[in-house]
């Protein structure tokens, strides 16, 4: 089996550690600093007053678990007579944690105020005049690896769902898989709270079935590395596509037009100005967030000096934000790729396991611009146990029926499948479906994306 | 003292002549009988006894220029007037409301009775009686007024009563020129014509009246303020209709008169243009209507004309208390952030009562996932609905069996543009959580489910695997008869009854070799 259940190698860390309950009590504007290695399981709750991580406020007495994560309980300055008491199952030497006053939260909440401020002025306006409807603020979240991008992200998204608002969150950054697999862009409306608990913080998507939290509904494009640079090409054409695709629900859909866009971007700097620049025009960004770079800010500033609707702001990245090194990206990958076809501990999914025929489909491949012919284009695949093997394969949207690989590029994804074993001499592949039944569709593009056991 | 009655009569006949030519909204005429009365308190019973009589007994339409005139007493001399009156002013009031047109109704419930509520007279007491002004509030209310609705445009405000109150603003920039001609004011005179022209020529939009109308009263709100420092308040006939220019009062307007033309520039409707040249003489335009009214970022100079213009455009929103509060905490963001956004970001300590739309005003947290709601009956109504899809979710989790689910397929460019999340929440009125999940994959076409055949009656099937009997439902919203949860057998046609659950379809696979569910793929092949 090419993956395994997911429980089986996850332990839960009562069995093996020592110490008992320990409580922790956090003070108003403090931030609980968690390190959680994969496979460690940090179980926890939160026993009396007020505490968030990254704005989704947590249920009182209720046990939640988290794994493979570095991330924070914070507790909002409320009832200055309350306190925040948090108890953890069990301490080990190899969780983190740590208390810290040091928080840049004021300045995070501060920018969900204006955020929110801007969307309360679209949301009366679309009342008031309806004949002439505005979009609330398109905010683009910039800033190097490490800043914080991805959490502040899900802060503002929490945040805004505090506040009854419902912004469309993008993901730029193939690396993470948001509401889908990493090598994916993809955008989803905010319509509930996020799931603390899911593999990487953000939650579930929609299932045959019954979940804890509403899931949420993604479009998803392909762009098939977890590296921008493997062809800035193509990924800047997807993203266009993306926004072509974004602009139009808010067109459709009154909430999200109120609530706007919220984008989250991979590390950039100044020398990718016309990445950023692309992502601009794309989005309507009207508002940009440099996080923790004031040069960056300054920079922008100067290049985007003709653009007069276009706001640019600084919030300071937050002290808490440890290195994450290689490993622990790639294995945060591999939890979101086992999330998305097993589920998790809450929430187990089926997924199907089926041979195909390689002759009744026709996959291609994402080229690197390194690769001699035009970087947009995708290559017929030949397919073969070396390529394929332990790889993930996107399905395309595009009909049965459609023979040209041209329009591959205007696409959008159908899901994924992991393909376990190609065998060379039958013609036959062994793919993992995330849903029972026939095979939906045979245009598929191979991803860069491997997952092994 | 048959010298001081003669006197008196003679008083009060002259009164009751001078009432009696109240037929249209004079200045002169209201200024003049109110400087009597002021100088005569030993007759204000008399005085009172006439101007009651003309409010009962005109003509409808020229009641209200008597009430005016009662209005104006009352104000600017006070003890004894509207003491006197005090306990009638309810019975006035109603009299000429219920006979009024519409026009004079708005008038009396938006501004006559507003300035009620807010004028003290010498001594800090109210105009009138506190039971009185509580009698003609609910009065209104039960009557609908000042009317309001959806799109914040009262019934009223229209092109023509802007119109109007542009007139009365232009006569007195008029009667200024003739005094003291000045070519900046004859630009700004001029500016007022064409916005004349443009309210006569163009229908503008609710909000773009809202606009400036907005502009108006902040300008006649001053003026009152500015005047009852010397004088007296009164809802001057500059807020009513001014039907003939003679009647404004001619009196020194420099303020308003520049704040009106400030306050169009600012808001667009008036654009100048100025060589970059000293002493180069702007040029001033109207702007027609195509830009929009929007609430200018950045420096204001007049926050007060903000205030007003923002609060008199956003008080037609209806809004739950929840919303309320989120829209009154985030005023107060928004004037930060227009003057100084990064320094708000920087600098800014969010407290506990800049943030009660976050926490406080969602007092109602559900206990078992933290969600919070709010307690008006928007937020109770939502609580209710959340906690029975708790309530759901956790009877059918707690059935191992029939909660098999896997991943759905995500949808295309076209599903997800008009896809709503409505369909996702809790909060989607009709139907159970089973049916709004199929109704979520049946859209796609990617189910949990397979059709019962066109052409077949028997609803009764069995699961190829595990042999279980699997009885068809009804499903509304598909509009056809399904066995749910199964999946057909890989290989067989659209009319085939070879069924399996999804859940043993899993296990299946894991099980055997392959081998034989290939051939259905190749189905698919054209
Ligand atoms: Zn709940
Ligand atoms: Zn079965």
């Amino acid at each position: 089996m090419s993956i395994p259940g997911f429980g089986a190698e996850a332990q839960v860390y009562s069995e093996t550690g020592s110490k008992g309950l320990v409580e922790v009590a956090i003070p108003e504007g403090s931030e609980w600093r968690i390190e959680v290695p994969h496979k460690t399981i940090l179980k926890f709750k939160v026993t009396e007053g007020v505490a968030e991580i990254f704005g989704t406020e947590l249920p009182i007495n209720v046990e939640l678990q988290i794994s493979g994560t570095k991330t924070m309980v914070y507790a909002p300055i409320i009832y200055e007579t309350f306190k925040n008491k948090t108890v953890m199952s069990n301490e080990s030497e190899e969780i983190v944690e740590y208390l810290s006053n040091d928080s840049v939260m004021a300045n995070y909440i501060n920018l969900h105020l204006v955020v929110e401020a801007m969307r309360q002025q679209v949301s009366d306006n679309n009342i008031l005049n309806p004949t002439e409807l505005q979009s609330g603020p398109r905010v683009l979240i910039v800033g190097n690896g490490n800043s914080g991008k991805t959490s502040l992200a899900k802060l503002l998204s929490a945040y805004a769902i505090k506040s009854d608002s419902t912004p469309v969150l993008v993901n730029l950054n193939p690396r993470d898989g948001v509401f889908s697999l990493p090598g994916s862009l993809t955008a989803t409306p905010i319509s509930d709270s996020l799931d603390v608990e899911s593999a990487n913080g953000w939650g579930f998507t929609t299932t045959s079935g019954s979940l804890f939290h509403n899931p949420k509904q993604p479009i998803v494009k392909n762009y098939g590395f977890v590296d921008v640079n493997e062809n800035l090409d193509l990924y800047k054409y997807q993203v266009s596509k993306l926004g072509v695709t974004v602009l139009s629900r808010l067109e459709e859909d009154i909430a999200c037009r109120n609530g706007g866009v919220i984008i989250d971007t991979p590390a950039l700097g100044i020398k990718d100005f016309t990445v950023i620049e692309n992502i601009v025009s794309d989005f309507e960004v009207n508002l940009i967030v440099v996080l923790g770079n004031e040069r960056l800010m300054i920079d922008l500033k100067k290049r985007f000096k003709h653009k007069s609707a276009l706001q640019i702001v600084k919030v300071p990245k937050s002290e808490g934000l440890v290195e994450v090194d290689e490993a622990f990206i790639r294995r945060t990958q591999e939890e979101s790729i086992k999330e998305y076809f097993n589920g998790n501990y809450k929430t187990r999914l089926s997924p199907f396991k089926t041979d195909i025929d390689v002759n009744d489909h026709t996959i291609y491949k994402c080229v690197l611009s390194s690769d001699v012919n035009s970087a947009l284009s995708f290559l017929p695949a030949e397919p073969s146990s070396s390529n394929l093997d332990n790889s993930i394969l996107a399905i395309t949207q595009l009909p049965s029926t459609h023979k040209s690989g041209r329009e591959l590029l205007n696409t959008s994804i159908l899901g994924y499948v992991h393909v376990s074993k190609f065998d060379d001499a039958k013609g036959k592949i062994k793919v993992l479906l995330p849903f029972p039944g026939g095979f939906p569709r045979n245009m598929l593009i191979s991803t860069n994306i491997g997952f092994n056991e | 003292m048959d010298l001081g009655s003669d006197n008196a009569s003679t008083l009060l006949e002259d009164y009751a002549q001078s009432v009696s030519e109240l037929t249209f909204n004079s200045r002169p005429i209201i200024d003049n009988l109110t400087t009597i009365a002021q100088e005569n308190p030993a007759n204000a019973d008399g005085i009172l006894n006439i101007i009651t009589n003309r409010i009962y007994k005109a003509i409808p339409d020229q009641k209200l220029y008597a009430l005016y005139l009662l209005d104006s007493i009352c104000k600017t001399a006070g003890n004894p007037y509207n003491i006197l009156v005090g306990d009638d002013i309810f019975k006035l009031f109603s009299h000429v409301f219920q006979l009024g047109n519409e026009t004079i109704r708005n008038t009396l419930s938006s501004k006559l009775f507003e300035s009620w509520k807010v004028t003290k007279v010498r001594g800090n007491f109210p105009l009138f009686p506190r039971e009185q002004l509580d009698k003609i509030k609910t009065f209104l209310d039960k009557a609908g007024y000042p009317k309001k609705n959806g799109n914040g445009n009262s019934p009223d405000l229209s092109n023509m009563t802007l119109i109007e109150d542009t007139n009365s603003l232009i006569a007195v920039f008029q009667s200024r020129l003739q005094s003291h001609p000045d070519a900046k004011l004859s630009d700004r005179f001029n500016a007022l014509q064409e916005l004349k022209k443009l309210l006569l020529s163009q229908q503008m939009k609710p909000a773009e009246l809202k606009a400036v109308q907005a502009q108006l009263n902040t300008i006649k709100e001053q003026d009152n303020n500015h005047n009852s420092n010397i004088n007296t308040p009164m809802p001057t006939p500059a807020t009513t209709p001014a039907a003939t220019p003679g009647a404004s009062r001619v009196e020194p307007v420099k303020n308003e008169a520049d704040t009106l033309f400030q306050a169009l520039l600012l808001y667009g409707l008036v654009k100048v243009d100025q060589d970059p040249i000293p002493g180069s003489k702007p040029d001033y335009s109207i702007v027609l209507p195509k830009i929009k009214y929007q609430i200018p970022k950045g420096d204001l100079s007049n926050s007060a004309l903000q205030d007003i213009l923002t609060a008199n455009l956003h008080s037609s929103i209806h809004r739950s208390e929840y919303e309320k509060i989120k829209f009154g905490e985030l005023q107060v963001v928004s004037k930060q952030i227009a003057s100084d956004l990064q320094g708000f970001l920087n600098n800014n300590k969010p407290r506990i009562s800049d943030l009660n739309f976050l926490y406080d005003a969602k007092s109602s947290k559900c206990a078992l996932c933290g969600k919070r709601f709010s307690t008006d009956t928007d937020g109770a109504t939502k609580k209710r609905l959340h906690l029975d899809w708790h309530f759901r979710i956790n009877k059918k989790l707690s059935s191992s069996t029939s909660n098999v689910q896997s991943r759905n397929w995500y949808l295309d460019d076209y599903d997800w543009v008009n896809f709503k999340d409505d369909a996702l929440l809790e909060f989607s009125t009709s139907e159970t959580g089973e049916t709004k999940d199929a109704g979520i994959v049946a859209k796609t076409n990617k189910v949990a489910f397979v059709a019962v055949p066109a052409n077949d009656s028997n609803m009764n099937n069995r699961c190829i695997i595990c042999r279980e009997s699997v009885k068809a439902t009804y499903n509304d919203e598909l509009g056809e008869w399904c066995w749910f949860n199964c999946v057909r057998a890989p290989g067989e046609g659209k009319n085939s009854r070879k069924i399996m659950h999804a859940s043993c379809a899993v296990e299946s696979s894991k099980k055997r070799g392959a081998e034989d569910e290939v051939n259905g793929l190749k189905k698919q092949k054209v």
